[in-house]
């Protein structure tokens, strides 16, 4: 098969295995999530000896759905014997939902919601719900799940099998939660996207090409959720935040791959649309009950996005908003940023005085961003001295690579403008 | 999707800015929490570092209210929590808001 070819039945398969998995699982319960994982392998496989023969069809997701179904009926027929032969149970409430009913589009875009829910099940840890997202929703292979989540294949396959056994275990029917409980079940599906999006966002470690692809799922996925409960404003606002970050991926990163500062970021590479959906979504979230900190978060986004230059950046605003954050929720990282901010509305001077206090909390002691900023923040004072020993000592609290290769360019620029003895 | 106008952008902040000064100091239900508490790190050592906190930029804002008699009770079931293994999680009591 010709590589273009390839190329887009890849790209179809990644997106159709999220769907069946979750509509397969809708049928035969949560407790078989493995099951419908298998169906769905085989489906592909498949498909791929019978394109690669007879060329792809002229409707390639009807063909899916419809070879998927003939496996899921051929399950039920070898779970009904395995249960005459060895008394196991498959189960045998099949009947309640009728296969081409869990087929139809709309059932589709359900199935997957459910499936969302499950995965953020409560007593599932974070990497857990991460992984098992990744890997049922958004078609990711488990190499590629460790891959994104800086880990090795046995230790996620590990952690998705014992998910699945919880939540076997718990027989959580496959629903989207009603009332009171609703409200509480979107909290931690919320946190769980934005974990994910963090996961590709934050991180300048790992493979850049899987890590944006974090984002666009973790996007994808809620904006599902937004579409289906459109009333809860925190997950616009929450939707907002990612529309509005993701819009700086490109500026994020130089052509040879290594970090781009936010006061150094090319703007003309922002994209455009993605700031305008932000702010579609971010002026829906507004006149919510409460304030949320996606509200705040996407508030500062904006903020950063909408202005033309570093300079003319509304600092002062910013600072507030971190300041409404750091009320809602103490965090040391939040007054970190405050401390930075103050390098803007007052001085640098100001500025590292207050990393120097910060520095000597427990909790931020070996934070290498606080070693690199107080480094970066000494060099505009042409402290180069100062600068080197404070880039010196972030080396040695763990940065990332691309990090390393950062702090060594600076250390660079350090050592040509020092005095000559 | 409209393409939003300076103006429209303008009217979008105006509009935050006003709904916050209009929650006023019941944003939070009023509530905020203590400056000192209870600090827990991971319960295992091999945990992912590569966390949320790594940038300066994104900051995860979360927090859980738990009702719990002490603080060393609040402890307990804050370590049960399926969070901690990933994140830490500071303990802290509420202040009760304080007149001005």
């Amino acid at each position: 098969m010709a590589r273009e070819s390839e190329q887009a039945i890849e790209h179809l398969f990644r997106k159709e295995y999220g769907k069946l998995v979750s509509v397969v699982t809708h049928f035969f319960g949560p407790s078989y999530i493995q099951l419908a994982e298998d169906v769905v392998q085989e489906t592909l496989i498949s498909a791929l000896s019978n394109w690669s023969t007879q060329g792809i069809p002229e409707n390639p997701q009807a063909w899916l759905f419809q070879v998927a179904k003939r496996k899921v009926l051929n399950e039920i027929e070898r779970g009904k014997m395995m249960q005459r032969h060895e008394g196991q149970l498959l189960s045998a409430t099949y009947d309640d939902i009728d296969l081409e009913v869990v087929f139809l589009d709309d059932e589709i875009q359900d199935s997957q919601l459910r499936m969302i829910f499950t995965c953020c099940h409560a007593l599932l840890d974070t990497k857990s719900q991460i992984a098992l997202t990744l890997k049922t929703l958004c078609g990711f292979g488990v190499k590629e799940v460790a891959r994104a989540l800086l880990s090795s294949e046995s230790s996620i396959n590990k952690s998705l099998y014992r998910a699945r056994e919880k939540i076997r275990n718990s027989q959580t029917p496959f629903d989207i939660p009603q009332g009171e409980e609703l409200n509480k079940k979107l909290e931690a599906v919320s946190l769980t996207m934005y974990l994910l999006f963090n996961e590709g966002y934050n991180s300048s470690v790992g493979d850049s090409v899987i890590k944006k692809e974090l984002c666009w799922e973790a996007m994808r996925l809620t904006k599902l959720l937004v579409d289906h409960f459109q009333d809860n404003k925190n997950l616009l606002a929450l939707l907002a935040l990612m529309s509005l970050h993701a819009a700086r991926f490109e500026a994020r990163i130089d052509n040879r791959g290594a970090i781009v500062l936010f006061e150094d970021q090319d703007r003309s590479l922002w994209n455009k649309e993605l700031i305008n959906v932000g702010m579609h979504h971010f002026n829906r979230s507004l006149n919510a009950g409460q304030l949320s900190a996606y509200h705040i978060e996407a508030r500062i986004a904006a903020e950063h996005c909408l202005s033309t230059s570093f300079e003319s950046t509304h600092w002062q605003l910013i600072y507030d908003q971190y300041l409404l954050l750091q009320q809602l929720k103490p965090n040391p990282v939040i007054e970190l940023n405050l401390a930075i901010i103050q390098s803007q509305i007052g001085s640098i001077e100001s500025s590292l005085s207050q990393l120097e206090k910060l520095s000597q909390r427990q909790s931020l002691r070996d934070y290498h961003l606080l070693s690199v900023t107080q480094g970066v923040f000494n060099m505009k004072l042409r402290n180069y001295e100062q600068a080197l020993s404070y880039f010196r000592q972030s080396l040695k609290q763990k940065p990332s690579k691309k990090e390393v290769m950062f702090i060594m360019n600076k250390m660079d620029e350090c050592e040509k403008l020092l005095p000559k003895h | 999707m409209n393409h939003l106008s300076p103006d429209d952008l303008q009217d979008i902040m105006a509009a935050y800015k006003g709904w916050v000064e209009q929650l006023g100091a019941n944003y939070l239900g009023g509530q905020r929490l203590e400056d000192s508490g209870t600090m827990l790190r991971s319960k295992k050592e091999s945990v992912l570092t590569d966390g949320p906190f790594l940038e300066a930029k994104e900051i995860i804002a979360g927090y859980f209210l738990i009702q719990a008699h002490d603080q060393q009770e609040a402890t307990e079931i804050a370590l049960s929590s399926p969070h901690l293994g990933l994140y830490s999680i500071e303990v802290r009591p509420i202040a009760f808001p304080k007149m001005k």
